[in-house]
């Protein structure tokens, strides 16, 4: 039997963007060696989150995660580092783990997975095989590319990738999904497998109709939230009932089913569907044998009340009706309050055309100072500009201290003289101006990203150069273009960091960082690009599937661009300022 | 009497339409992805599709939508005015992220109306309503970063109701929906299509039926059953096993497999009840 493993109040904030913002809130929870816990809870409530803050791919800011007496992280010098005792012993397959593929073929898949645990020869051999067994796919499948494969068997390979580690602890994000009903079969043994081995398994899923019979244990996730609930209950806080279950509270509402509790056998969470049907026909004959003697409206009064007073112990429609609703008026009231927060300056507020133009004359304005006081005038304007735009800035806070680092380096090499050893101010003074002038032009253009949407922008190109499309330039194609490669920069970034993750978790890295380690970016470069691929080529079916790329007769524009006042008061601010500017460098 | 009318309509007509894909390389098998396939799309009906992965259903709803597909043969026929004039209907697909193109619901629909070339002026009027019309009126300018999987295909199939698309094709919208957001988005387009909206949904899940639709199996790119969905689970003997679900071994929903379970108790329910409701009504009438 292996160890528990204890969060003791875990909190974890999101590690990037301009607000932090809390994922996980005092998470106190144990899971027992020996038992599969379910994690149950809407989208977005931070079951992802949860089983990647366990294995470390989350760094946690309060709190302690313990396996048995071992701690997850551990202290070496000043850094937080993982405690390979404990990753060795989990093994994690997050959501959509198949189709991202290190290797060339599933034997090296396999021996990826397995590096970490440095088995080889025959032990590994042997545990390679064994895991395809159990995952139900046939040994000559080694040699085969595992792009190749099926998208079932690319599910069961991620699960014998999992499987050849040995891993104390099974960790899958919703592994059901995609999930052929043969399929969803093994899995299931596979689970109880695992369990009979006296180890432990945390899944997150949705499908309660397939797991929660297999469940001992279920944690309720809800809003950074985690609580322990006996798996009868977790119905209640289940997405949306499952298919057995609607179907007796659709039999209780027509009063067709009295006394479900007699009918549940043994610690399954619903009755079978054979259990039901031999109620119903009990429940039918009965009634047709009353129906003689009694009037039928008092029979349904009856049974009515029947059902009423065994009320408590079943899940009631309209109980849960209600459970619903009111977390549905919770989730509905969430994004609301990430739009006040920042709701100050909206992508709306401003034409990108004042903006760009802004942009433009005080970029000028900085580039002709020449002087050291120039600069510092010109610095001053800067930052006092950006006061209102601070939030947008705050991302990019590393990028400046690298690029501030840079200029101090590149001065020191500039003005240092070798012969006879000395620091020449004149040799490296040139430098600072230069580079000083593009920090700032650079600190600048920074909120600009923030403060048009991409159709904003498409729009103002239009409007400034749709002209030149009578001259034959196909500026309409070119500025949608624009408007898809903003849209498409978050989805790269967005796969870079699944790859990165992925990486770390089966590479068993020990950082806390959510970066690529180093020794792997070469593994995660080409199935990254191959992915990235994939997911141009589905957006064009998709662009195409919604009709856009036909062709086009006059360009359509449902909305214009107008300049308005709080654009007269950008450009008078900017201009003001760029005209100082200038004065400043005529009388320097 | 108005319903017996709208029967009539015929929207699409497909005749023996078969596509076979040209050979991508020496050696390929030159196999049809659908083959002889003839029917008719009538205005106002809900057809559900279903069929196992590379069956050929989404290959089908394409052609039906009008798209062009290499090596096409047969003869496809449409019969309605859409906004897109003569161009393929827009159709929605499993991705929900994929095909967002705007930042917020309101943009997103827009830019898709000015990319089908809606006269400007009504462009603005109609997105509004199309977001309403799926209950997305009072999100129409939130980030869409921030809206959750199933609103994000409520956006897409706005876009096609903001293109007065005389027909919705959705090809397995909720595949990658959680089941919460998946209800949601079939309650909509349920209503959308109680307000007369003809609708192909294409699925995995059969549990997404009901007695009144149409359903059409396919299974290696033919046809395997076209007709009222309810003929599809019956058995010709109670313990016979043998409805065209389980022959071709498709997961039943739960209350049909109660349904059945009574059958072989000998409580036949008429007619075939396969959903929670129906079941529960069935069984309370049963008899009486």
């Amino acid at each position: 039997m292996g160890a528990d493993w204890k969060l003791s109040s875990v909190d974890v904030y999101a590690q990037s963007g301009a607000a932090q913002k809390q994922l996980l809130h005092e998470v106190n929870h144990t899971f027992k060696a020996g038992q599969i816990t379910l994690l149950v809870g809407r989208n977005g409530a931070g079951k992802s989150t949860l089983l990647e803050t366990m294995t470390g791919l989350h760094s946690i800011h309060k709190g302690s995660i313990m396996m048995g007496n071992e701690s997850l992280w551990i202290k070496r010098g000043r850094k937080e580092r993982l405690n390979p005792e404990v990753t060795m012993k989990l093994g994690l397959a997050m959501q959509n783990a198949q189709s991202q593929w290190f290797a060339a073929s599933v034997l090296e898949e396999l021996r990826y997975s397995l590096k970490p645990y440095q088995v080889s020869g025959e032990a590994a051999e042997a545990r390679m095989e064994r895991a395809l067994n159990e995952a139900g796919l046939p040994p000559e499948m080694l040699t085969q590319d595992p792009w190749t494969l099926s998208g079932g068997q690319q599910r069961r390979l991620s699960l014998a990738c999992l499987l050849a580690c040995e891993p104390e602890w099974l960790l899958l994000d919703e592994p059901t999904a995609g999930l052929d009903a043969v399929g969803i079969q093994r899995l299931c043994a596979v689970l109880a497998a695992h369990r009979a081995s006296g180890r432990g398994a945390v899944v997150a899923t949705h499908d309660l109709d397939a797991l929660l019979p297999l469940a001992d244990a279920v944690a309720v996730v809800s809003g950074g939230t985690v609580r322990a609930a006996a798996p009868a209950a977790a119905m209640k806080h289940a997405a949306a009932a499952p298919q057995a279950l609607r179907v007796l509270a659709e039999l209780h509402a027509e009063a067709a089913l009295p006394l479900l509790a007699q009918e549940r056998s043994g610690g399954a969470p619903w009755p079978a569907p054979s259990e039901v049907a031999a109620a119903l026909a009990l429940a039918l004959e009965r009634r047709s044998a009353e129906h003689k003697l009694l009037e039928a409206e008092q029979l349904s009064v009856a049974v009515h009340k029947a059902i009423q007073a065994a009320g408590p112990n079943d899940s009631s429609r309209s109980k849960q009706m209600m459970l619903a609703e009111e977390e549905a008026a919770n989730v509905s009231e969430m994004p609301k309050e990430a739009i006040s927060q920042t709701s100050g300056l909206q992508s709306t507020r401003f034409d990108p055309r004042a903006l760009i133009l802004s942009y433009l004359v005080l970029a000028a304005s900085i580039f002709m100072q020449q002087s050291g006081l120039g600069l510092l005038l010109a610095g001053l304007a800067t930052v006092l500009l950006l006061i209102p735009f601070r939030a947008f800035i705050r991302p990019w806070i590393g990028i400046l201290r690298a690029y501030a680092i840079m200029i101090m380096i590149f001065c020191v090499v500039g003005g240092i003289g070798l012969e006879p050893l000395s620091f020449d101010s004149e040799k490296a003074w040139p430098i600072v101006l230069r580079f000083g002038k593009l920090f700032l032009i650079m600190m600048l253009g920074m909120p600009l990203l923030n403060l048009m949407t991409p159709y904003r922008l498409q729009r103002a190109i239009e409007q400034t150069f749709g002209w030149l499309g009578k001259l034959g330039v196909p500026i309409h194609s070119f500025a949608l273009i624009v408007t898809l490669i903003f849209r498409f920069i978050p989805l790269l970034t967005g796969e870079w960091e699944r790859f990165a993750k992925l990486a770390h978790a089966r590479g068993k890295a020990d950082t806390p960082l959510r970066k690529v380690p180093l020794k792997n970016v070469h593994a995660v470069l080409i199935p990254y690009v191959r992915s990235i691929l994939r997911l141009a080529e589905q957006m064009s079916d998709a662009l195409e599937a919604r009709g856009f790329g036909y062709k086009k007769g006059k360009p359509v524009y449902a909305f214009r661009l107008r300049f308005d006042r709080s654009d007269a008061w950008l450009l008078g601010i900017a201009g003001g300022c760029g005209l100082g500017l200038i004065i400043i460098r005529s009388l320097l | 009497m108005g319903e017996i009318f709208l029967e009539h309509i015929v929207q699409i007509e497909l005749k023996q339409v078969t596509v076979i894909p040209p050979l991508m390389h020496e050696g390929q098998k030159r196999k049809p992805i659908i083959q002889n396939v003839s029917m008719m799309i009538h205005k106002g009906e809900w057809i559900a599709l279903i069929g196992r992965n590379g069956s050929g259903k989404s290959t089908l709803a394409k052609v039906a939508a009008g798209y062009r597909a290499a090596g096409v043969t047969g003869k496809v026929a449409n019969h309605f005015h859409s906004a897109g004039k003569g161009k393929p209907l827009p159709i929605v697909m499993q991705q929900p992220e994929a095909a967002m193109v705007g930042a917020t619901p309101w943009e997103d629909v827009l830019l898709m109306l000015e990319q089908n070339e809606l006269p400007a002026g009504i462009i603005p009027m109609e997105a509004e309503r199309a977001l309403q019309s799926v209950g997305m009126g009072e999100r129409l300018h939130q980030p869409l970063g921030t809206l959750s999987g199933g609103q994000k295909q409520l956006v897409a199939i706005a876009g096609c109701i903001g293109m007065q698309t005389p027909l919705l094709v959705l090809d397995e919208v909720t595949a990658m929906l959680d089941p919460e957001a998946s209800s949601t988005v079939l309650k909509q387009v349920r209503e959308l299509h109680e307000k007369g909206a003809t609708v192909i949904w294409i699925t995995q899940k059969l549990e997404e039926l009901l007695e009144t639709d149409r359903l059409i199996a396919m299974d290696e790119g033919t046809v395997l059953f076209d007709g009222q969905a309810g003929a599809w689970f019956e058995r010709s003997a109670p313990s016979a096993k043998d409805s065209l679900c389980e022959q071709h071994g498709f997961e039943a929903p739960y209350a049909a497999q109660v349904a059945w379970e009574l059958e072989e108790r000998g409580i036949r329910l008429t007619p075939f009840p396969f959903t929670a409701e129906t079941l529960a009504k069935a069984v309370s009438c049963y008899g009486r």
